[in-house]
């Protein structure tokens, strides 16, 4: 249906693009994925976006970007990216995404690496710090969330004496004891971050990290399967705090703010959320098209209202009361790291604290 | 019979389920027009005879054929016959009307013309009237006579009906039979009929054919096969019989003469071969004797004897006769005519009545 | 139908039922299956750790195995037995859990009954800690009983009352006729019953995924394996293992019921009576059914509530801005989506099923046994798994001209496959091969008459082939995860986008509709198939 005329009108345009290029009255055809904005054929039809953001965001943010740019979007939203990324993966043969985007670097990687994603450098990444995009432009950061504590107002004053945790080491204190949830570390990014911070918070000594995690336990009531759904655990007082994403948090704080309160410990990790272009898109336009627009500060500040999120931009202003990469202690977060060795420290946690 | 006049023709046909044999190269042939029957006890392989000339079964070997044409390849519904079911089998989800119309239906007869067919053959089986009913508002044998209308409708070559009547009661049965014994000399359509009720097989048929242990062990027409039974198992199966040993003393141009007990009797001679000194069994029928007080004077064989049991049949009398050291069975007809008899009595026998099976 | 080769057109059909069969069956789970290669389950295997999950799975599935078939038993004696009031109004209820999607339940069960629960902390002051198996075990019993008790009910109700009446008649007590005389009776029915529930509890994934916190069962360790540890030649191996112990369960099942595995929830009573109960035991099962009664109502109450208020728990205030936003834009797609897409599969699968049926149960065709196997597999495959299948399968380019829909369409008529199959080959048992005979012997060719008699004359089948189809596709949300794309969105996928939103207000207000949508279409059926609603008792 769509698809095909999608790329009917694709290869036209591509032909017309070389027959102008081979009169030569237009600067010599580049390298493609290296066709720059401002000479590419202006993007037109429709994308098949996969989104790991939340549905309001992704409601908001595509709106304007078809405003932006004419170009369409049929969003599938799945709040878990490794849904998605298992569905891209499966997807190989005949793809129907052309945009992966949300969800932390972690879930892009390896789509990349497995040869499943399509590189761009996109010009509106130029300015993006090096960290926060993979070198030859299979994904590029555009968020940033960083990871925080959810406590709940009145069980922090009723069980725990209204302290808030400074450090992740005050976690450790009996008075938490089957106070807290973790997001799930296997079945959640969030949580898997969690462990890495503490990994990198040690210098990258496992055995420490590894010690820490095991005295947390006891204190652990839970571990949540989704983010998400341990805010909303706190927010109903099943426990006194969490880790978690400060954006989420203060969303929930925003409902209520006598319920929940956000802090960020020191020393604490952070994501990076990242678009892609999935490999065998039938809308290459339209997904760079995407890419860039994205990276403008338009869409930074946008994402930045709807979901509290930092932007990778420095030109766009944090949400009120939101923290930033400098207003807090961050770990040395090694993401390339994290990445490569999830599967192990993920095994690794399990068998220290016994979970099978 | 000359091959021409044969409808179907049963040669050499074998089946097997699993390691049993069910028909073991059994052949005969039904002429045209002619009322056949398959009779034997359960399990003899008559039933499977019929469904395989039905073809809901394929023979392992062997051949038949409808018409003079081989039809084993042929499925069912090409085969020009129609089956009339033991259970019926009526359609529940449809009238007796559209039960009627149905192989109408299949076969694409119009409209106006199917409603006439349908309608002339409920008033044929006496269900005029009776068409919008549906078939668990009929009674037993009003069902039956729907399932037998639904066959005929279609005008079979063949019709082929699996003990029709066995699941009525006594007097329907009776009344029944007589039924479709008229019916079918009316149509003069073939019919191949499968029972285990010998007194069904002997009143309806022209022809009978009497399967054992998936073999026919004879077939002829029914008075052959009451009084020449060829061998004891047929003489007992086909009705009560006195089985008596006997043995061949001498054998004549058409006669036999063999000794039983002290008695001494020249019979008719039977197609099966004899000689003199052979062991044999005497066949006669319970109906065969003339019953009379001790004394009587008689002609044909006489046997003195004393009664030992009676039993009133309503139509006959039944005397079981002690005659030296054997019981024997005598039937008395039209008991309510003569006094009830007892104690010794003279039993006489035509010779003729005498059948001699050679084993 | 006795010899394929002399009717071209049975062969031909028998030929095309097979194909699909190993085209939309076989093939797509072959892809799954034959992922981790040898050399793949061999690690894994060795790796073990699948030992844990494979033991927790056993341990949940017998525990709450029996929990369930308790009171589920209870249940069922009382609907069947007992003198109670108020019997229509306990089926009703009965009914409910099998119409919802699971994982809202479950995440209503905790907002009821967990550390902060409105029943067990606002009511009782208790914070209980329902993380883990306590709780799974928990939550399983109260979301399985329905299914165990439609199913006891069922085999209950097959005893033949005049037995009763007879052992009554010799003056055994009522309780000792049902334990002397009803119990041994249906024994075989009450065995698959408890297997097929074991079956549910087994491959449930909603509730341990929501409430089970570190306690990996076989579904979640599958499911996490691939969405978190992006391992999918480790979860191919361990759905491969839930796979092969639920296709254990099912076949011993089979043997016990010789293929009656549906559930016929009858409006009529039965028209003999059975021998009454004292007042006393009436009395007591009423008081227990109220109970289960009263928990099952608490749970959907709690989503309806959810639905017409602010924020539930914490702001009770009514609006139905929850329900404007279900039919806002093109938010009530999803519903649609779901409407036809089950709809049309439920008709093409009650109807699939019963020929498949016929031609397996009238047969005598060689190798029916393996069609008969493959016919009942997809019962023992997890939706997830037979979704993902689907995905490695079909998800092809030169298959683009097939709208998305066809496929979640397809998925769902074979995944359901099994039900009505029994039901047809248990319907075909009951009728005398004499009738297809009849029609055959009167001109018509086999698949004549099976459209004109045999299709006819099981309705009862072919109501229990649509309305369990139907009534699983509209539940199931792991059968589409994977297959699902924007237009083809369906309402569970959209209550899984919304819990995982903290929608909590829309997404029961979706399923309030969902759940309402599922109901007035199967009234609608019932008044269209002129019959009782039957429903077989099973979900994803």
């Amino acid at each position: 249906m769509t698809p095909e005329l999608d790329r009917r009108k694709f290869l036209k345009l591509a032909g017309a693009t070389a027959v102008i290029a081979a009169c030569g009255g237009a600067p010599a055809a580049a390298p493609s994925g290296s066709v720059t904005a401002s000479t590419a054929p202006k993007a037109t039809g429709r994308i098949s976006i996969y989104s790991a953001l939340n549905e309001s965001t992704n409601n908001q943010l595509f709106a304007a970007f078809t405003k932006a740019t004419g170009v369409e979007v049929a969003a599938l939203p799945l709040a878990a990216a490794g849904d998605l990324q298992t569905k891209i993966t499966a997807e190989k043969n005949n793809p129907q995404a052309d945009i992966f985007v949300g969800g932390s670097s972690e879930f892009h990687d390896p789509l990349g690496k497995q040869g499943l994603l399509e590189a761009y450098q996109s010009p509106n990444a130029k300015d993006v710090q090096a960290q926060f995009k993979e070198a030859s432009g299979l994904w590029t950061g555009w968020y940033t969330g960083i990871f925080g504590f959810i406590s709940n107002t009145s069980r922090l004053n009723a069980d725990i004496g209204g302290k808030k945790p400074a450090t992740w080491d005050d976690l450790l204190d009996p008075v938490w004891k089957q106070r807290l949830i973790l997001p799930d570390p296997i079945k959640t990014g969030g949580g898997y971050i969690f462990i890495a911070t503490q990994i990198f918070r040690f210098g990258r000594d496992e055995t420490k990290a590894m010690d820490f995690m095991k005295k947390l336990h006891p204190n652990i009531l839970s571990y949540g399967p989704t983010s998400p759904g341990v805010i909303t655990s706190i927010s109903n007082g099943e426990a006194a705090g969490a880790p978690n994403w400060s954006h989420d948090i203060l969303t929930e704080k925003a409902k209520d703010p006598t319920r929940v309160d956000l802090t960020v410990p020191k020393d604490t990790g952070f994501e990076v959320g990242a678009v892609s272009i999935v490999k065998g898109t039938k809308n290459l336009l339209g997904a760079q098209a995407f890419v860039d627009w994205v990276l403008t500060k338009d869409a930074g500040d946008l994402n930045t209202k709807l979901s509290n999120r930092g932007s990778v931009r420095t030109d766009v202003a944090p949400a009120p009361g939101a923290p930033t990469l400098t207003s807090v202690t961050l770990v040395n977060y090694d993401r390339q790291w994290a990445t490569d060795n999830k599967t192990r420290i993920q095994k690794l946690w399990q068998t220290t604290v016994g979970i099978q | 019979m000359s091959p021409e006049t044969a409808h179907v023709r049963v040669s050499h046909v074998t089946k097997r389920f699993g390691g049993v044999t069910a028909v073991d190269d059994v052949s005969f042939e039904v002429p045209k027009g002619s009322f056949a029957t398959l009779l034997g006890p359960s399990g003899c392989g008559k039933t499977t005879t019929l469904r395989m000339i039905a073809g809901f079964y394929d023979p392992d070997l062997g051949d038949i054929e409808i018409g003079g044409r081989r039809v084993n390849n042929l499925p069912v519904h090409r085969r020009g016959t129609a089956m009339v079911f033991q259970d019926y089998a009526l359609f529940p989800h449809m009238t007796v009307r559209d039960n009627v119309a149905y192989g109408l239906r299949v076969a694409h007869v119009s409209g106006p013309d199917r409603t006439r067919r349908v309608d002339e053959t409920l008033a044929f089986v006496g269900l005029g009237g009776l068409g919008d009913r549906w078939p668990n508002q009929l009674s037993g044998g009003q069902q039956q006579r729907v399932a037998v209308a639904r066959a005929l409708v279609i005008q079979p070559q063949v019709l082929l009906l699996d003990e029709p009547l066995s699941n009525l009661d006594a007097k329907l049965r009776e009344q029944l039979r007589v039924e479709m014994r008229i019916l079918q000399r009316r149509l003069g359509m073939t019919f191949v009929y499968v029972t285990h009720d010998q007194e069904e097989a002997l009143s309806l048929s022209d022809w009978i054919a009497v399967m054992n242990a998936g073999k026919v062990e004879q077939a002829g027409a029914p008075w052959e096969i009451y009084y020449h039974p060829r061998t004891a198992f047929l003489a007992d199966f086909v009705g009560a019989v006195n089985l008596v040993p006997a043995q061949v003393t001498n054998l004549a141009d058409g006669t036999a003469t063999v000794s039983f007990g002290r008695h001494r009797a020249e019979v008719r001679r039977p197609e099966a071969s004899l000689r003199a000194g052979q062991d044999v069994r005497l066949c006669v029928r319970p109906e065969s004797f003339t019953i009379a007080p001790e004394g009587t004077v008689a002609s044909g064989i006489s046997l003195p004897g004393t009664i030992v049991r009676r039993a009133f049949l309503g139509d006959t009398m039944r005397y079981w006769v002690k005659v030296d050291d054997r019981e024997w069975i005598v039937d008395q007809p039209d008991p309510g005519g003569s006094a009830t008899l007892d104690g010794p009595v003279s039993l006489s026998l035509r010779p003729d009545r005498v059948h001699v099976i050679a084993e | 139908m006795r010899s394929l080769r002399r009717e071209p057109a049975l062969l031909l059909a028998l030929l095309a039922v097979t194909a699909l069969v190993l085209l939309f069956v076989v093939y797509p789970q072959l892809q799954v299956v034959l992922t981790p290669g040898p050399g793949g389950y061999v690690q894994y295997l060795q790796d073990g750790t699948w030992v844990g999950p494979l033991r927790n799975s056993i341990q949940l599935t017998l525990l709450s195995t029996t929990t369930a078939v308790v009171l589920g038993f209870i249940y069922a004696y009382a609907m069947v037995y007992s003198n109670m009031r108020w019997k229509p109004f306990f089926r009703l209820v009965g009914i409910l859990p099998l119409l919802s999607p699971p994982f809202v339940v479950a995440a209503a069960y905790t907002l009821l009954f967990g550390a902060r629960g409105v029943i067990s902390y606002g009511v009782f002051g208790q914070s209980p800690n329902i993380y883990g198996l306590n709780g799974v075990w928990g939550v399983q019993t109260i979301a399985f009983f329905p299914f165990a008790y439609q199913l006891i009910a069922d085999a209950l109700s097959r005893s033949d009352p005049r037995m009763e009446q007879a052992a009554r008649n010799l003056g055994a007590g009522s309780w000792r006729v049902f334990r002397t005389v009803t119990l041994p009776l249906s024994r075989p029915g009450l065995g698959a019953a408890i297997l097929t529930t074991a079956i549910y509890i087994l491959e449930d994934f909603g509730n341990p995924q929501l409430i089970g916190g570190s306690f990996y069962v076989l579904p979640t360790e599958a499911y996490s394996l691939i969405s978190s540890f992006g391992e999918f030649t480790s979860a191919a191996a361990v759905s491969t293992i839930l796979l092969l112990l639920a296709l254990g369960l099912y076949l011993a099942k089979v043997r016990l019921d010789g293929g009656r595995s549906f559930v016929t929830i009858s409006g009529r009573a039965s028209s003999m009576p059975r021998p009454p109960v004292s007042a006393a035991v009436s009395r007591a099962c009423f008081v227990a059914c109220f109970a289960l009664a009263g928990i099952i109502l608490l749970v959907y109450g709690s989503l309806v509530v959810s639905a017409l208020t602010l924020r539930f728990p914490n702001n009770l205030q009514f609006t139905t801005e929850h329900f404007q936003y279900v039919l806002s834009g093109t938010n009530g797609d999803a519903l649609r989506n779901t409407l036809v897409f089950s709809g049309v599969a439920a008709a093409i699968s009650a109807v699939f099923a019963l020929f498949a049926g016929w031609l397996v149960q009238r047969g005598t065709w060689p190798g029916r046994r393996v069609l008969d196997l493959l016919l009942i597999l997809p019962a023992a495959i997890p939706g997830i798994f037979f979704g993902l299948g689907y995905l490695l399968a079909f998800n092809q380019r030169w298959l683009d001209f097939v709208d998305r829909g066809w496929l979640i369409i397809i998925a769902f008529v074979f995944w359901n496959i099994p039900v009505g199959y029994q039901a047809a080959v248990a319907g075909l048992r009951q009728i005398d091969r004499s009738i297809d005979e009849a029609a055959t012997s009167l001109g018509a060719s086999s698949i004549r008459g099976f459209r004109d008699v045999v299709l006819p004359m099981l309705g009862g089948s072919l109501r229990v082939g649509f309305v369990t189809t139907f009534v699983r596709a509209v539940t199931t949300l792991s059968l589409v995860i994977f297959l699902f794309t924007p237009p083809t969105t369906t309402a569970t996928i959209r209550i899984y986008q919304l819990v995982g939103d903290l929608n909590w207000g829309a997404a029961t207000a979706y399923t309030v509709a969902d759940i309402g949508m599922a109901i007035i279409a199967l009234l609608v059926f019932a008044v269209l198939a002129r019959g009782r609603i039957a429903l077989g008792a099973a979900r994803a």
